[in-house]
């Protein structure tokens, strides 16, 4: 199989409103990320010939081909993509075969949602269970989570280091919804059981939004208004099994399949990466797939995951936006594009490099997953 | 009668049959009659071997808790008054595990590994719901 490393390159990332925004319907969200993405990475419309859609689970009229009509694209590759918080980094890889094997030249992929202020989905019944007053993503992670409690000792010592440091990169982030609260570990323990046992700061945003990027060739790239970031790895790996029965809530999960083709890929070791950029819809989810990389062991989480190394300055910083927990809930799309932000150093008082006393970076892990562990997917970008 | 409020489960032409033996007060899961095993959720197909032939098996019932959580906020209006409640994941004996509730004890006496048993709980004349509590 031919090696896609190098051939491919984020050229535009599209950011809307977000947060609260009443008002608006799930298909403008998409629309307008992706029009910001297009213009972000200095092209026409008529340049775009692909787009890939997450998508959005209020909404299922909202399809690829109305996105396409609205933006007046006239696709050669469409299509939805259904991987819920994996699906934005298997967007990517998808339309890196396209573009490298010219089904494409330029492809859109987006996602966007009133998951807050519409007629949402979000936080009820997934994979059934509301009958035992089961609803939401939160309540199969807090099952998952507290089989971990049980098998190797995790638990609100280690969660709350996570949530504190993503909060203060959130804190230095104008586009975050937790930009002007600051969280202490008191605020993070007092905030009380929602399913214990997490706590309300152990469980993601829900945000309205949309949020939106562009993939070509590295050779179209360089002709791109901004700098291209390429994909240097990437893998994807979806066990699907159904919650109860998965071998995996306590790990190993299949992010570090998906993980291990992607440094295979990319030709790099775990270490590497200057930052990593992780899909972070509860606190134990970034413990969890952290093990799956192999950065520390089952067990470990309390000693590596200290706050203040993941945090502003620290030497192993993660979720630079605040995340999932404390920037905006773009399912995978946010540590996807705030890692092309950090790439082209686009990102003002939390720019890694001097703003923050680290170092430049030069290459982002990323790492998605979604349902409950079900799917994976995972980029290693580069400048 | 007061009116059950609180969601039912998803019933379709795959899962009618499972429902039913609830309402029985029978636990039953599919037994593949190619290799066996027993599957579940419901499903026309083995996932292991692919064979769509398969019967009705009883259950014990019986199992231990694999994991649990504790309801502290109301999701569903109907669900308020219960606040704390438990939902768990058991481990069947037979195999299969499933989502269900911990009822007949305190929500602070819960554990994993506790073992527990099925008890059926009548929510409406078409539903029963398999429930689970610790066995004495």
């Amino acid at each position: 199989m031919e090696s896609m490393k190098d051939k491919a390159a984020i050229v535009g990332v599209g950011y809307t409103p977000q947060g609260k925004v009443p008002g608006r319907s799930s298909l403008s969200f998409h629309v307008e990320a992706a029009r910001n993405a297009i213009k972000d990475a200095g092209l026409r419309p008529g340049d775009v010939d692909g787009l890939l859609i997450q998508p959005t689970m209020g909404d299922m009229s909202v399809t690829a081909v109305l996105v396409a009509q609205h933006l007046g694209i006239r696709a050669r590759f469409l299509a939805s993509q259904d991987s819920f918080g994996a699906s934005a980094a298997c967007q990517a890889q998808h339309a890196v075969w396209a573009v490298a094997h010219g089904y494409a030249d330029y492809v859109v992929c987006s996602y966007g949602e009133n998951a807050r202020s519409g007629i949402s989905k979000y936080g009820t019944a997934l994979n059934g269970g509301s009958e035992y007053g089961m609803f939401g993503a939160a309540s199969l992670y807090a099952l998952a989570a507290r089989r971990g409690m049980h098998e190797f000792g995790t638990g609100p010592e280690t969660w709350s280091e996570i949530a504190v440091a993503q909060r203060r990169w959130a804190n230095l982030n104008p586009a975050a919804a937790m930009y002007e609260k600051p969280m202490t570990f008191d605020d993070y323990y007092n905030s009380g059981f929602v399913i214990e046992p997490f706590r309300l700061m152990d469980i993601c945003l829900i945000s309205d939004g949309g949020r939106a990027f562009i993939v070509t060739t590295a050779e179209r790239a360089r002709d791109c208004k901004k700098m291209p970031v390429y994909i240097m790895g990437m893998g994807q790996d979806h066990p699907a099994d159904n919650a109860p029965q998965a071998g995996y809530l306590t790990g190993p999960t299949w992010a570090k399949r998906s993980g291990e083709a992607a440094f295979k890929m990319a030709g790099i070791a775990k270490d590497d990466p200057d930052a990593v950029e992780m899909y972070d819809c509860f606190t134990y989810t970034v413990e969890l797939e952290l093990i799956d990389y192999g950065f520390f062991k089952k067990g470990e989480g309390k000693d590596f995951l200290k706050a203040d190394r993941m945090s502003p300055g620290g030497d192993f910083p993660i979720n630079t936006s605040g995340g999932l927990l404390s920037e905006a809930y773009q399912q995978g799309f946010t540590p996807l594009t705030e890692a092309v932000l950090q790439l082209r150093g686009e990102c003002g008082d939390r720019q890694l490099g001097p703003a923050t006393n680290t170092k430049r970076p030069e290459i982002i892990l990323v790492s998605n997953n979604g349902g409950v562990l079900q799917t994976h997917s995972t980029l290693i970008l580069g400048r | 009668m007061t009116i059950y409020k609180k969601p039912l489960p998803p019933v379709n032409e795959d899962t009618a049959p499972y429902w039913e033996y609830c309402r029985k007060h029978e636990l039953r899961m599919q037994r593949c009659k190619e290799c066996e095993k027993i599957r579940f959720p419901v499903s026309i197909v083995c996932p292991g071997c692919h064979s769509m032939e398969s019967e009705w098996t009883r259950l014990s019932g019986k199992g231990n808790i694999f994991s649990f959580i504790v309801f502290r906020m109301a999701y569903h209006s109907a669900y308020k008054d219960d606040i704390p409640y438990a939902v768990a994941i058991v481990q069947l004996e037979e195999g299969p595990r499933m989502e269900s509730n911990i009822i007949g004890c305190d929500v602070e006496d819960i554990r994993v590994g506790m073992p527990v048993e099925v008890v059926f709980d009548d929510v409406t004349k078409q539903v029963a719901l398999p429930k689970f509590k610790p066995i004495q």
